[in-house]
């Protein structure tokens, strides 16, 4: 798979009067990490959104190499994965009760089921909990079983928003190593963070948003002028003013 | 189909651990029958079985009393074994006293004349007594009073006769032979089918709450970025509710027949035609499932899905004759009530449980619901079109 490329993305919610992302283009490398910054209300989720298909009604276009997106994921339904922010699985069912839903619902079955499961707890290192409810995991392994449940259909893109949130310093080291590992294998990597250290330790190419534009977009070290760094750079562009 | 089932597997896991959800479903609905059924059986029963005291005091003599105490003796009314003073008749108990002014005994051989007014009684009644039972023992007390002044009167007129020849009773007999074999509901056929429909349309509570969950904490956008349709995410929820509506009906039905009767109630007597149960039973689940999955689609945090699910369930209920029997509702109030999913269903109960009809009684109310559950769907599905915007990234 060759370069996402977002042209002139536009997007406004039904009914409401301001425009959430503005003629956004954005060209993100495969085999890489893409960090994706911005203020609360910049319109990163939004845009992580319409890549996962969630949301419908963006004007623009999307590819993937010489491929729109939407023609690659008819294709290759699993292309694409998404670790929301939210906890999104069941509390109520065990971690392995989800993973096997999770990837039912990716189309795998089987002797193919319980190997991606089972490759995808081991991963996020989750093996140990599997028959325990989801709901009752520390934040911790919480989010490495979202993670494992993105990682099920072995995606070549993968979305992260915000994947570390509420986590403790082991767990996020654990995670954004994972991370790391998993652009190796040559995915293209989305993640989207309020923390500027991680960013600046996984991502090869960053770019920053607010109000739906782009403000800057390029390789960290393009970007990041000489005697700066990475939240200087972020609090000039987007200023000091609370957003919510 | 694989991720129609993996669906299924994921809805009935989230149900069987939701214990407060499932005792909603089975309980609620088994304590309802139970408790109503025993409450309301007095009513259901009508006069002849209901227990109702009276008691005679009348000024010309304790002899003449006692005739008019046995010949109004009978059919549900018994003589009080303590007759009240006549200070005392504020009291309750017995329900009914029957004053007999001095004099009357002898007014009753006296011809009226024209312009001559008839021998006056006074009744005193308990005011909680049914209209009903009131204006059955009125009645008897004129049958009575009539029979007493025929023979009276013939004794004038040098004919023998005795009281009881004119008995309305003696008169000639009139049986009464009702649709179905089994007359009006008893408490228990009303209660059974009533408070099974009630709590089936409770399924709107884990329909809703579930989803309103599965959108709040973005399992619901997963799914939709894994390209599940909307439409399989709603039949996902279809099938294992509809097991659950299955199982609610055996256990109600299992309810009549072991747990009434264990605590004094009546049994409930089966259907003839289990086909026609299960046919009934199956269109009200799909309405009620369609309830559930509008209510879920329609509301954005858990009070709402409570509030709309709960009060909506709770006037049908009170509407369609579920929680009081629509033949002792007002004309207007069973116009209305045509308009309750849950009177249609209950008619469709009851045209099978108790008047043991075919499958043209059944062709209308399931008709109804069937179009119901269609039109509920084809909304759920609209709405969420329309919103366009399924995920909490809002």
């Amino acid at each position: 798979m060759g370069t996402l490329n977002l042209e002139a993305l536009s997007f406004r919610y039904p009914g409401r009067g301001e425009t959430v992302l503005d003629k956004v283009t954005l060209a993100i490398p495969a085999g890489g990490i893409f960090g994706l910054l911005g203020p609360n209300g910049a319109g990163k989720t939004t845009l992580i959104s319409i890549l996962a298909g969630q949301l419908r009604g963006a004007t623009g276009r999307i590819s993937a190499g010489d491929e729109p997106l939407e023609a690659l994921r008819r294709r290759r339904p699993h292309s694409l994965g998404l670790v929301p922010q939210e906890y999104a699985f069941y509390p109520m069912l065990t971690c392995a009760e989800n993973l096997r839903f999770f990837g039912a619902m990716q189309g795998l079955a089987g002797a193919r089921l319980r190997e991606r499961a089972a490759a995808a707890a081991a991963f996020a290192r989750v093996e140990s909990v599997l028959g325990r409810r989801a709901g009752r995991l520390s934040g911790g392994l919480k989010r490495r079983l979202n993670l494992a449940i993105g990682l099920l259909g072995e995606p070549e893109i993968l979305l992260l928003d915000e994947p570390t949130v509420g986590v403790d310093p082991q767990s996020r080291a654990f995670l954004l190593e994972s991370i790391r590992s998993l652009a190796g294998a040559g995915r293209t990597i989305v993640y989207t963070s309020h923390y500027m250290e991680e960013v600046e330790a996984i991502c090869d190419r960053v770019a920053i948003i607010d109000s739906g534009r782009v403000l800057v977009s390029g390789a960290l070290s393009e970007v990041i002028p000489d005697d700066s760094d990475l939240e200087e750079l972020f609090m000039q562009l987007t200023h000091r003013s609370l957003r919510d | 189909m694989r991720r129609l089932l993996a669906l299924w597997e994921k809805e009935t896991l989230a149900l069987s651990r939701d214990v407060l959800g499932l005792a909603v479903l089975f309980l609620m609905p088994a304590a309802f029958i139970v408790v109503m059924s025993l409450a309301l059986s007095d009513v259901f029963k009508g006069g002849p079985a209901r227990r109702t005291e009276f008691a005679v005091i009348a000024s010309d003599g304790p002899e003449f009393a006692k005739q008019l105490t046995e010949r109004l003796a009978g059919d549900g009314f018994h003589p009080s074994p303590e007759p009240p003073e006549r200070g005392v008749l504020h009291v309750t108990k017995p329900a009914l006293t029957l004053i007999v002014p001095l004099g009357f005994e002898r007014a009753l051989g006296t011809p009226l004349g024209k312009a001559g007014s008839p021998p006056a009684l006074k009744l005193v009644a308990d005011p909680s007594l049914p209209p009903a039972l009131l204006l059955a023992f009125q009645q008897r007390v004129l049958g009575v009073v009539l029979a007493l002044r025929v023979s009276a009167m013939m004794r004038q007129a040098g004919i023998a006769a005795n009281a009881d020849a004119f008995d309305l009773k003696r008169a000639a007999t009139l049986s009464v032979e009702t649709i179905g074999g089994s007359g009006r509901p008893s408490s228990v056929q009303q209660n059974v089918p009533a408070w099974l429909i009630f709590g089936m349309f409770f399924v709107v509570m884990p329909i809703s709450s579930l989803f309103v969950v599965e959108r709040r904490e973005g399992t619901l956008a997963r799914l939709v970025s894994l390209r599940v349709p909307f439409s399989m995410l709603l039949l996902g929820k279809v099938g294992p509710y509809f097991v659950v509506n299955l199982a609610q009906a055996a256990l109600m039905l299992l309810a009549g027949r072991t747990l009434v009767p264990w605590f004094g109630g009546e049994t409930l007597a089966l259907p003839a035609r289990w086909d026609l149960l299960a046919a009934v039973t199956a269109c009200t689940s799909f309405a009620a499932i369609g309830w559930g999955l509008l209510v879920a689609v329609c509301s954005r945090t858990l009070e709402q899905a409570t509030v709309i699910g709960g009060v909506g369930n709770i006037l049908a209920a009170a509407v369609g004759g579920i929680m009081v029997p629509r033949f002792v509702m007002p004309e207007s109030m069973q116009r209305l009530s045509e308009v309750s999913p849950m009177a249609w269903a209950l008619d469709g109960f009851h045209a099978v449980i108790l008047r043991q009809g075919g499958a043209a009684d059944i062709a209308a109310p399931c008709g109804k619901l069937l179009a119901l559950a269609a039109v509920l769907l084809a909304a759920a599905l609209w709405v969420h079109h329309r919103r366009r915007v399924p995920v909490s990234a809002q």
